[in-house]
């Protein structure tokens, strides 16, 4: 049983984060549960999916955040309450539609959760999510520990209930990742009967007389409620001496963090921290209450000043003449970008009283580098050993090299954007947000009028492609685009953890689901089609070459070969592959270490005594493709 | 400045600046350079500061000073034809080898005598199929070599099916047919140390053939498919003043204006300053005039000339005479075509002192230069 469905209330679990955020979803009898997977926000609906047979939830990977949000909408609208959880770069697919769904507002309880990444530890920008809550009007908690990110999760759906509108949660990755103790509290089965009532007043803006600006109006009178609710929230709270030398005010990760840097500085007598909980709008009476017991005020926060600008507005109006010195980012205390630590903290207050602290030898980063480069070889990102995107990208490469017109990649985020690298050849030229290769690509391949006769490949991922690219690869076709768009098959979301998307034959529950045949798609859209074996880099140089020779329209590659992550969880490897070292050339001309150098597949290594290759059979996935690219057969494979 | 290497060179001192002459020489040895559509190819970036391709590449730093010393134990000289025995002209004696040979069937008469004789075991030659690049072969018998007769003025990587000889076991004695920047090519890997070229021993002949320029494969292909409908068995051009490129279809015979397909010459060979390919063993070209139905052969080697004495001995080849005007006539066109070269590389480097691949004394080619200033470029 996993921890989230412990039934013992009063017990406790140690919980990741985002598995607290699943429990307290178990524990407000939430029915529906949507997502399309993405770091760090994946585990909430994964574990949801994982148990949702048991506490009857309809638990759904979707095609994108901006489907998962109008699903979970739909559940609310029915009496079904839902949960959405994101990344932050999924709540902006999901912005169109929450501009929207914000203004009539929802029924059930309705709340998305959205998890930023700070320090874009696995994200292509660096983003605070807590600014859509303002624009929108909505209400924003921030969860600073896994207990209370379940307990405010639970709340967020009654709060949703209250002011019949989506409730934001906002978690960062040290929350959503970090585990800790939660006491559970009393598990509930969904057990509503969904119905849409008809004979209520429609879900939009339009046609009744009333338009988008009385909504808003209504949204801003919202913001009146929410305020009073926060106002005697169990989320804020404060500890500390009565007048504080420095009061810190923090939100989300920079709660643990101040506490120990007080703890760590022996300052506990002298400053005080005002804990919220509730972000947007802000308690403005309690902020006041204890800002106007502190002359001095540290504002500590991830990522943007959100916090720190709104507690400035608001101390414009506290009291007329009072002032206060404000620390935080604008000062240059706290970073503005990247992730925050208890180092930084330390430093700021250390800042604030004029004392000198220095949390580490200043020559630690450096000693630890040279220590550590002893025991561990520099390893940049790379492709899995057996990874298809390895074999894709060299025979895209190759294609390239061949035609010789500078062919231009464009790409996406996934697992095939490391192809920006040395282990896809540095072949990709552009990289931003999930399908937007395609859309660059078909922009490239319209420019022949301007004089533009480079060759323009588009290489996309199999969950990409449903996720994003579709407008694109239509609107290709339809214009008559000379691009090749590459469909890299692997059989599952691999990036975010395999999870299935509507090319695969099962859902999120593990139940059959019917499975998108995208070659069939493409042909029914009138797309010249070809399919070949991923590994099989003989074929898919020359199918692109062929491709390449044709310059009328848009041409569909699929690459087809699960990922060998997923594969070796099922299957044994293909081959055993071995290495006839009186055949490699090792450093010689003829070779320079071909297959280590330029290849660079984690499972060849370099013998420093023999000095030749060998495989190194711990990593070797048994793929055999290195078979193909050793220019003296040095490699041979044997079928499993 | 980042100093560049291998292969990285080749690309940007040979490749980049329109020197190459597609021999193939590069080609073959390793995973990194590769022909493709009649272009070579860098696939990947090598980082073997001192590599066979740039040893070997006929197109960077050609010391033909040491080269001459090294196949013929004699200085350059300059002289118009290079190291010379004997010149004279020649036909095979077999008239099924001059029906379908290029002109008067010398150089096949004399691959698969040699062949036959075991002279060599294996011949490596170039084969062109109608429109297609054509491509180096390894023929060991009659049959193969017959269909290797003939030239599609393409510059074709037959060095490349050289560098595959050497590797094969079969191929324990072999012999070259190859264009002058082919055999010079052949000559740099003979000069080369022996850890560097493997197997070098087992060239045992080059037969060079006399060219004036070869042809871009791409541009050149391109324009055939627009201008020569059907499919081509063989390509001639005759000497002046027909001033025509001649495709022969199965149905018919298509006259190419030359000023039409000069434009697709590759760069590279107003750039070479060899007409006779001056370090092969024998170097085989068409006559002229009243010897139109011979070929003009010029015998280099010892080794050379021994396969010429017994291909006389045995009647494969008949010979006769070359009549002083058209010895006169080959020699201003090959010191035209030296001339040339130097004209079109001092113009590129703007400087006598830098003759970008020949790396050869100033002082040597100061005669050449001289005499251009004074009586300019006459063609042959």
């Amino acid at each position: 049983m996993l921890n989230i469905a412990v039934d013992e209330p009063n017990t406790t679990q140690l919980l990741m984060g985002n598995e607290a955020i699943a429990r307290g979803a178990l524990e407000a009898e939430v029915g529906v549960a949507t997502a399309y997977p993405g770091t760090p926000s994946s585990e909430i609906i994964g574990t949801l999916a994982a148990v949702a047979k048991e506490f009857n939830i309809y638990a759904e990977w979707s095609v994108n955040e901006k489907v998962a949000l109008e699903v979970a909408a739909a559940a609310s609208f029915s009496g079904v309450r839902a949960i959405t959880a994101m990344k932050q770069l999924g709540i902006n697919v999901a912005f169109d539609f929450l501009a929207n769904l914000s203004l009539p507002g929802t029924k059930s309880g309705l709340l998305l959760v959205v998890c930023d990444d700070p320090g874009a530890i696995s994200s292509t920008n660096e983003q605070d999510s807590r600014h859509i809550a303002k624009i929108l009007d909505l209400p924003l908690l921030e969860p600073a520990t896994p207990q209370e990110a379940k307990e405010m999760t639970k709340w967020g759906f009654e709060l949703s209930e209250k002011i019949s509108n989506v409730c934001l949660m906002r978690s960062v990755t040290r929350i959503s990742h970090a585990r800790g103790n939660v006491v559970l509290g009393q598990l509930r089965r969904m057990s509503n009967k969904a119905h849409f009532d008809t004979s209520r007043k429609p879900y939009t803006t339009i046609g009744f007389g009333e338009g988008a600006p009385r909504y808003h109006q209504a949204l801003h009178q919202n913001l009146i409620k929410i305020r009073e609710l926060y106002e005697s929230s169990p989320f804020n709270w404060y500890i500390g001496p009565e007048r504080p030398e420095l009061l810190i005010i923090t939100c989300g990760s920079g709660w643990l963090y101040s506490l120990e840097a007080i703890e760590i500085l022996s300052l506990k007598d002298s400053v005080g921290i005002l804990k919220l909980g509730t972000t947007w709008p802000l308690p403005d009476e309690l902020v006041s209450q204890y800002m106007l017991k502190a002359e001095k005020v540290l504002i500590v926060e991830e990522t943007d000043a959100f916090l720190e600008g709104n507690l400035k507005e608001l101390a414009s109006e506290i009291k007329p003449g009072r002032t206060w010195t404000f620390y935080g980012k604008t000062s240059g205390h706290i970073p503005f970008f990247g992730e925050i630590n208890p180092d930084i903290v330390i430093n700021a207050v250390a800042n604030a009283f004029g004392l000198k602290y220095i949390s580490r030898d200043p020559e630690y980063h450096q000693k630890s580098q040279e220590m550590v480069k002893k025991y561990v070889p520099p390893r940049g990102v790379q492709f899995c050993a057996g990874c298809p995107h390895r074999s894709i990208f060299w025979a895209i490469k190759d294609a390239l090299r061949l035609d010789g017109r500078e062919g231009v990649v464009t790409g996406d985020i996934g697992c095939y954007g490391s192809a920006i690298g040395p282990t896809g050849f540095y072949q990709l030229k552009t990289m931003h947000s999930m399908g937007s290769g395609t859309g660059v690509a078909l922009g490239l391949g319209k420019l022949g009028q301007f004089g533009f006769n480079q060759p323009v490949l588009a290489p996309c991922g199999d969950s990409t492609f449903f996720h994003a690219a579709i407008p694109a690869l239509l609107d290709g076709i339809h214009n008559q685009s000379n691009f090749i768009f590459i469909f890299l098959d692997n059989g599952g979301t691999a990036m975010t953890g395999f999870q299935p998307h509507p090319g695969i034959n099962r859902n999120a529950m593990g139940e059959p689901a019917r499975a998108i045949d995208f070659k069939s798609l493409c042909e029914g859209l009138g797309a010249p089609v070809e399919v070949v074996d991923s590994y099989d880099i003989k074929a898919i140089t020359q199918k692109l070459l062929d491709m390449l020779q044709d310059e009328g329209g848009t041409k569909v590659l699929v690459c087809r070969r699960e990922c060998a992550l997923i594969r070796a969880r099922r299957k044994k490897p293909l081959y055993k592959v071995h290495l006839v070292s009186d055949k490699c050339m090792g450093e010689a001309c003829g070779c320079d270490r071909f297959c280590i150098r330029v290849f660079k597949c984690p499972g060849l290594i370099w013998d420093r005594d023999a000095r030749k290759a060998k495989i190194d059979e711990a990593i070797c996935d048994g793929c055999g493709v290195c078979v193909d690219i050793c220019p003296h057969s040095a490699i041979v494979r044997e079928a499993n | 400045m980042i100093e560049l290497k291998g292969c990285q060179e080749l690309e940007t001192k040979v490749i980049k600046e329109g020197l190459c002459s597609l021999c193939g020489a590069c080609v073959g040895m390793c995973p990194y350079l590769m022909v493709y559509q009649g272009r070579i190819v860098l696939r990947d970036i090598c980082t073997i500061s001192q590599g066979r391709c740039t040893a070997f590449c006929p197109k960077i730093s050609v010391d033909l000073e040491s080269l001459s010393q090294e196949i013929f134990s004699a200085p350059y000289t300059w002289d118009e034809l290079g190291m010379v025995q004997k010149v004279f002209m020649a036909r095979s004696a077999d008239a099924t080898v001059r029906a379908k040979a290029q002109d008067a069937g010398v150089v096949t008469a004399l691959t698969v005598f040699g062949l036959e004789q075991g002279f060599i075991d294996s011949a490596v030659l170039t084969l062109f199929k109608d429109k297609s690049l054509p491509k180096g072969v390894i023929a060991s018998s009659r049959q193969k070599v017959l269909e290797c007769t003939g030239s599609s003025y393409m510059g074709a990587p037959t060095i490349e099916a050289f560098n595959r000889a050497t590797q094969d076991d079969g191929c324990k004695n072999i012999g070259v047919i190859g264009t002058p920047c082919q055999v010079l090519a052949l000559a740099r890997m003979r000069a080369a140390p022996a850890e560097m070229c493997k197997n070098m021993d087992r060239l045992k002949l080059v037969v060079g053939l006399f060219c004036t320029w070869a042809l871009s494969y791409v541009d050149f292909a391109q324009f055939l498919e627009r201008e020569v409908p059907g499919h081509i068995v063989k390509y001639d051009v005759p000497p002046h003043p027909a001033n025509v490129l001649i495709a022969y279809t199965e149905k018919e015979r298509i006259d190419i204006p030359l000023e039409k397909v000069l434009p697709f010459v590759k760069p590279a060979c107003s750039m070479c300053s060899d007409l006779t390919a001056e370090f092969a063993d024998i170097s085989v070209g068409s006559g002229r005039r009243e010897v139109l139905d011979w070929n003009t052969v010029i015998v280099r080697t010892e080794r050379g000339m021994r396969l010429i004495d017994a291909a006389i001995k045995k009647g494969v080849i008949e010979t006769r005479d070359i009549p002083d005007e058209n010895l006169s006539r080959l020699k201003s066109a090959s010191a035209n075509k030296k001339k040339r070269a130097l004209k079109n590389i001092i113009q590129k480097t703007g400087s006598p002192d830098n003759l970008l691949y020949l790396k050869t004394r100033a002082e040597m080619v100061k005669p050449f230069l001289e005499e251009w200033e004074r009586e300019g470029i006459k063609d042959a």
